[in-house]
């Protein structure tokens, strides 16, 4: 059977599934919160890529190289976030960063 | 159909299964002998004659020094993570090795000849990294740990003024393809424009293959060894092996970005003669005894030295260079086209 | 063609595979080491299809960068995951459930893409060029038409660059550092003196 664009759609699709429930199931850790971000994104970047060959268009590989460029940017500013907060509490449990609820 | 499958997808396996059997198989003796030489060279600058026991002139002392780490136990730390503390010695080996897939020994002499050769020798040396992350970590040894993270910081660190300073070849060559940078330099070898360069990348290539004076994660005076502390008999092998692959790699890459590859100094009648893929081992080996010279005549940075080196001194450097090389390729209109 | 099924089924399915295993591994370092793995076989379905360029930039910056910092910081930081797993098993079948309504329906919206011919507005962009390479047509098309975007794309790693720096920067009293500028102007005269003792006299 020869590979189509709906493959590659499949596949991106279940990914992004699997960041989502990924988010709903580890909801009290930082990292795999972001590491399943970082699954959502790379869905979209199977998407994109898999668009931009089907209609031989170049723009999809284009915006998927900038998604590529946020996303690590994206990636390193929450991990700094992420360790300057350790410094300054000691523990990274999402339900105990809500100082400034009133 | 018998005959369309032989030669659609039969044949093309085998030819391929050869061609890499004829690169991997001189490559893992290429590999032995070059710990035989190291020992030698470094011998003879500290006035001494390396190993002379094992057969004649100490040549068959790989095959000695392999069979004892082959028949030595294998020790795994109390506590270690199993999985990731063998998978790490098995990756580091994997990747210098799998590496050699793009590289051109000759004219059309390349297992896979892609138009992303470079890239994809850089993504190969960003995977290395995690070998000895993983070995490092999987230890549950603290010199291991610390040895590990301080190695992955250094090669990520150098990784970077190597990629600047593929741009600037890319630039003067015009193709991402490892072929055609060689072929680009039929005229003038490219360590000649770009000598400032090809120091640069030779010093970042000591570092990114963790070797004197950039060995301080994996010093044995200095951490015990570093990363590799709790590997024993084939783990301590492979990732030695490895090493050694790693720097085979590296001059490889060093010859086709600056010294030519496997073209002959000048195209006159003696030096033609000669065929590619010797003038391009040669290089080789130019290039690795100069490796193993440093080793032996300089002191190791202290740690934060090399960091400081990399970041501070190297990355600004190879930037500044690529900006005059682009501004000058493009005054004088010697843009590849 | 048998080539390509059989490397896509493979590459999919260790994606999926790894994927799976990031959300559910215990210990967070398997978590992002299958990362890792999930990043680098995307990266052959890339090659797949034919962006080798961005398959190859995807294993440089994912598996070269973001991964390494992700397990630095997983490794470095001293975590309890073992609390913060807790609630895993409570919130997984509401969580199966929510994944397999979202599948179902991104993949009923598959289905109905493949009956999609909507020619003329697919004429509008640029088109694939199948004499050049990948990294030409990229080029050209990314330092022309889309410069602007390019130049943002670089001023936000600039300032996330700034940003990381600036967040995790901790200036530690007491560090004695080197200034290498006075190291190498340093002269002997200033340094050394010349004494000569008398016998059985000190310094």
């Amino acid at each position: 059977m020869a590979i189509g664009l709906e493959h590659y759609l499949t596949v991106a699709a279940l990914l992004f599934t699997i960041g989502i429930v990924g988010i709903f199931l580890n909801r009290r850790n930082v990292i795999i919160i972001l590491m399943s971000v970082e699954l959502m994104l790379l869905a979209v970047n199977i998407n994109l890529v898999a668009f931009s060959t089907h209609t031989g268009n170049l723009v999809g590989q284009v915006f998927a190289l900038f998604v590529l460029t946020v996303a690590a940017a994206e990636a390193a500013i929450g991990l700094a976030i992420l360790v300057v907060y350790f410094r300054n509490r000691g523990t990274i449990a999402v339900r105990d960063i809500n100082m400034m609820k009133g | 159909m018998d005959s369309g499958f032989w030669s659609g997808y039969l044949w093309p396996t085998i030819w391929i299964v050869i061609q890499i059997v004829i690169v991997v198989g001189p490559l893992l003796g290429a590999v032995a002998y070059l710990t035989l030489a190291e020992r030698k060279i470094l011998g003879a600058i500290q006035l001494r004659q390396g190993p002379m026991v094992v057969g004649p002139f100490g040549l068959l002392q790989p095959l000695a020094d392999g069979l004892k780490l082959f028949v030595k136990e294998t020790i795994v730390p109390a506590g270690a993570n199993r999985a990731v503390f063998f998978i790490a010695p098995m990756l580091t080996f994997l990747l210098s090795l799998v590496a050699w897939a793009v590289i051109p020994f000759g004219d059309n002499m390349v297992i896979a000849n892609i138009n992303v050769g470079v890239l994809y020798l850089f993504a190969i040396s960003s995977l290395g990294v995690y070998g000895i992350i993983m070995a490092g970590w999987a230890s549950n040894s603290r010199y291991a740990f610390l040895g590990g993270l301080r190695s992955a910081a250094q090669m990520v660190s150098y990784e970077v003024s190597i990629g600047f300073i593929i741009i600037s070849v890319l630039l003067c060559a015009g193709s991402l393809n490892l072929s055609e940078i060689v072929r680009a330099q039929e005229g003038l070898w490219f360590f000649i424009p770009l000598f400032p360069m090809f120091i640069v990348f030779f010093v970042s290539a000591l570092a990114e293959t963790n070797r004197a004076p950039f060995d301080l994660p994996e010093g044995e005076s200095e951490i015990t060894g570093g990363f590799m502390v709790e590997y024993s008999a084939m783990t301590y092998a492979l990732f030695f092996l490895g090493e050694y692959a790693n720097m085979i790699l590296m001059s490889a890459f060093a010859t086709i970005l600056f010294l030519g590859g496997w073209l002959p100094p000048l195209s006159i009648p003696p030096f033609t003669w000669v065929p590619g893929p010797i003038w391009f081992i040669l290089k080789i080996c130019v290039v690795l005894f100069v490796f193993i010279w440093v080793r032996g005549t300089m002191p190791r940075y202290r740690y934060d030295q090399l960091m400081r080196l990399g970041w501070k001194v190297f990355l600004p450097f190879s930037l500044g260079w690529v900006i005059v090389t682009a501004g000058v390729l493009v005054t004088f209109g010697w843009l590849p086209e | 063609m048998f080539v390509v099924t059989l490397a896509f089924y493979l590459f999919a399915t260790v994606t999926i595979g790894s994927a799976l295993m990031v959300i559910s591994a215990r210990n967070p370092v398997h978590s992002v080491l299958f990362l890792i793995l999930a990043f680098f076989s995307a990266a052959a379905l890339f090659v797949l299809m034919g962006a080798e360029f961005l398959a190859m930039i995807l294993v440089v910056v994912y598996v070269g960068a973001v991964a390494v910092l992700f397990l630095f910081v997983v490794m470095m930081l001293d975590i309890d995951f073992r609390e913060l797993k807790q609630g895993f098993l409570q919130y997984l079948p509401l969580g199966v459930l929510i994944g397999v309504v979202l599948a179902v329906e991104l993949i009923f919206v598959i289905g109905s893409v493949a009956l999609i011919a909507d020619q003329e507005a697919l004429a509008e962009g640029q088109a694939l060029p199948l004499t050049q390479g990948n990294i030409e047509a990229l080029g050209r098309v990314l330092y022309t038409q889309y410069l602007f975007l390019f130049q943002a794309a670089g001023l936000v790693l600039l300032v996330a660059m700034i940003g990381a720096i600036v967040l995790t920067l901790r200036h530690r009293v007491g560090v004695r550092r080197q200034k290498v500028s006075d190291q190498v102007s340093r002269r002997p005269e200033d340094v050394v003196i010349k004494v000569r003792p008398g016998v059985g006299e000190g310094v």
